[in-house]
């Protein structure tokens, strides 16, 4: 007979024995289990054709275009350029360049992101008063559009009119530092962690809320002092959490546009103003090639290039995992 | 955290000095943005700083609506919030509840694509949508918004998946004896016990479009756009020089609805993030 599982609360062998209970009872598919199938497949049509159409026929309309000389407009004379448009964006110095600076933002905001909210996290965790405050403080720029988080940092940061040089000045007069264009990157990486504390945070938060407080206090007992208690319970226990986050935050970085591209100076309106060298990423490259050059073909391979090096990349992290990242079997046999 | 008193009231003093430091670094910005939202232009533009303005210029909130179609722009927001929002909530729930509820053959690989889809980035999708979307004559509408909505997201399917995972069997036990079929028990059993993840749902899902300005500068025109991008340009002085306390003005407005949503939802928001981050 069919069964309904909660998938979630089950044991996992529980689980697993019923499962195989299932695919025994199918082979002869009984009305009912026919009737919860046909019900199954009816309830995820609109998601299915969404994913066929929105999902599997890009990718392959997509996949054609990398290899063709597509420009938007010669949709009756499109040929074949084989890999050359692949070839072309390995070998050109700006994509170069756009992809250096990618990686240094990446280096950059990442691990700042991730020790600074797990920080605020630990800070949040102990005994504080008024931390919804707090939370609702550090959460409250995730709810604010992107174009207005931009605004907000372009008047924040204005070399004439900004308030940072504007207190600076009340130091040292006449102070006027360009924020926005020689320090592009920094600024991006300023405006990219007050977007994301709060959410890390979050997070991290609930990750530390869910070690048993028995752990701490069983190695307090044996003498370990704080420090030693966060280095060898709290820390190992947060990896997977830590781990999860920093693919996450590997894959977002890499793909960074919208904030960069809302930057550079008459922004807004249309995609041919140029961001700061400083903050000339990837993606950047990328559409400026599609948006204001028209090269399709060129800048799609370039996307799939993207793809590949994140995908890559994601599968490095993951094979890291086993030198940092403790999952609760492991942790035993450490304490053992 | 260690045993003597001197030293927990230091740490408690860092804690708080450390959070009070945090704070001013999150807040300093959002108050520079009320103030000079309230500045007269010439006052922004004047070498001397000043932190308050001299006039409060509430002004500035009435031109925001008589310098350009401003409440316009708001109902192309709302019109494409409100449509992608209701369709996707609509399509992601039924699937949620089908990963979560109902057992049929595929049902295992079809949901390791949503969990695919997750990680997957949406770049190399986006293009080739926009080459068909245009092919098709339907950049310039808000058709890609419903097409969109229809086809759900996987963020959601997971959410909506999580929340039905977890209600009792008796249920639709109860309900199939007494003979209601699968949409039967979803719409009038399962439905009506889902307020929190709906919000939860339906509050993201508008933040998104509301905030969005990619999609709209691409696959929209400019007779037809959203808030997010004509605020950016269209709040200028007839020789073209932005009149930037009036755009701020205009920010304040826009980032309101937004963080009221947040506010109203944000318990179960947060808890739906937090679900999402930690079991992915």
């Amino acid at each position: 007979m069919d069964i309904h599982l909660p998938l979630v609360q089950k044991g996992r062998s529980v689980r697993t024995q019923q499962s195989a209970a299932n695919t025994q009872a199918r082979k002869g598919m009984s009305p009912r289990a026919w009737r919860q199938a046909r019900a199954f497949y009816l309830f995820i049509s609109p998601w299915l054709l969404g994913f066929i159409f929105l999902s599997i026929v890009p990718l392959l309309v997509g996949l054609l275009i990398s290899f063709s000389n597509y420009d938007g407009l010669n949709l009756m004379e499109v040929k074949s350029v084989g890999l050359r448009n692949y070839a072309r964006a390995l070998g050109d110095t700006e994509t170069q360049y756009a992809l250096q600076r990618t990686a240094l933002w990446t280096l950059l905001n990442v691990p700042l992101w991730l020790a600074i909210s797990f920080g605020l996290a630990m800070l949040m965790n102990q005994k504080v008063k008024g931390r919804g405050f707090f939370r609702t403080i550090f959460y409250l720029p995730s709810a604010v559009p992107v174009v207005a988080i931009v605004w907000i940092w372009k008047i924040f940061l204005d070399k004439n009119y900004g308030m940072v040089n504007g207190l600076l000045g009340l130091i040292r007069p006449g102070t006027a530092l360009p924020w926005l264009t020689d320090y592009a990157l920094q600024s991006l990486t300023a405006i990219s962690l007050w977007t994301g504390l709060g959410s890390g945070m979050v997070i991290f938060l609930a990750g530390l809320q869910g070690i048993p407080t028995e752990l701490e206090e069983a190695a307090r007992i044996d003498g370990a002092n704080g420090l030693q208690v966060w280095r060898h319970v709290t820390l190992p226990l947060m990896t997977p959490v830590l781990f999860f986050q920093l693919v996450l935050a590997i894959i977002t970085s890499m793909q960074a546009y919208v904030v960069p591209m809302l930057i550079s100076p008459g922004s807004g309106q249309n995609l041919s103003n140029l961001p700061p060298r400083g903050v000339y990423l990837y993606m950047i490259h990328t559409f400026q090639q599609i948006f204001v050059f028209r090269r399709f073909g060129y800048g799609i391979a370039m996307l799939w290039l993207l793809f590949i090096l994140i995908i890559v990349l994601t599968f490095l992290v993951f094979r890291t995992q086993r030198y940092w990242v403790y999952y609760e079997t492991e942790t035993e046999e450490k304490k053992a | 955290m260690t045993g003597k008193p001197s030293s927990r009231t230091t740490q408690q003093a860092l804690t708080y000095l450390i959070l009070g430091i945090a704070t001013t670094f999150i807040l300093m910005p959002e108050v520079w943005l009320l103030v000079t939202s309230l500045k007269k232009n010439t006052e922004y533009l004047s070498p001397q700083f000043t932190f308050l303005p001299a006039v409060p210029q509430w002004e500035n909130y009435v031109q925001v609506f008589t310098m350009i179609p401003f409440l316009n722009y708001v109902r192309n927001s709302l019109v494409l919030g409100v449509t992608f929002t209701t369709l996707c909530v609509m399509s992601s729930s039924l699937a949620g509840y089908a990963f979560a509820r109902i057992q049929a053959p595929g049902k295992n690989f079809f949901f390791s694509i949503v969990i695919a889809l997750l990680m997957i980035p949406a770049i190399v999708t986006v293009i080739p949508q926009f080459v068909i979307f245009s092919q098709v004559g339907l950049t310039g509408t808000y058709w890609p918004w419903v097409l969109w909505g229809i086809g759900g997201s996987s963020f959601h399917i997971f959410l909506f998946r999580q929340f039905f995972a977890n209600f009792p069997r008796e249920l639709e036990e109860a309900a199939e004896l007494d003979g209601c079929g699968p949409f039967r028990i979803f719409l009038e059993i399962f439905l009506p016990n889902a307020q929190p993840v709906l919000a939860t749902s339906a509050i993201l899902n508008f933040m998104w479009v509301w905030s969005d300005w990619f999609n709209p500068i691409i696959f929209l025109s400019d007779a037809n756009t959203t808030l997010a991008v004509k605020l950016n340009y269209a709040y200028v002085t007839p020789q073209g020089q932005q009149l930037t306390p009036i755009v701020l003005a205009a920010c304040v407005l826009y980032v309101m609805v937004p963080v009221v949503m947040f506010f109203l939802g944000q318990k179960h928001i947060l808890q739906g993030i937090v679900t999402s981050g930690l079991k992915g």
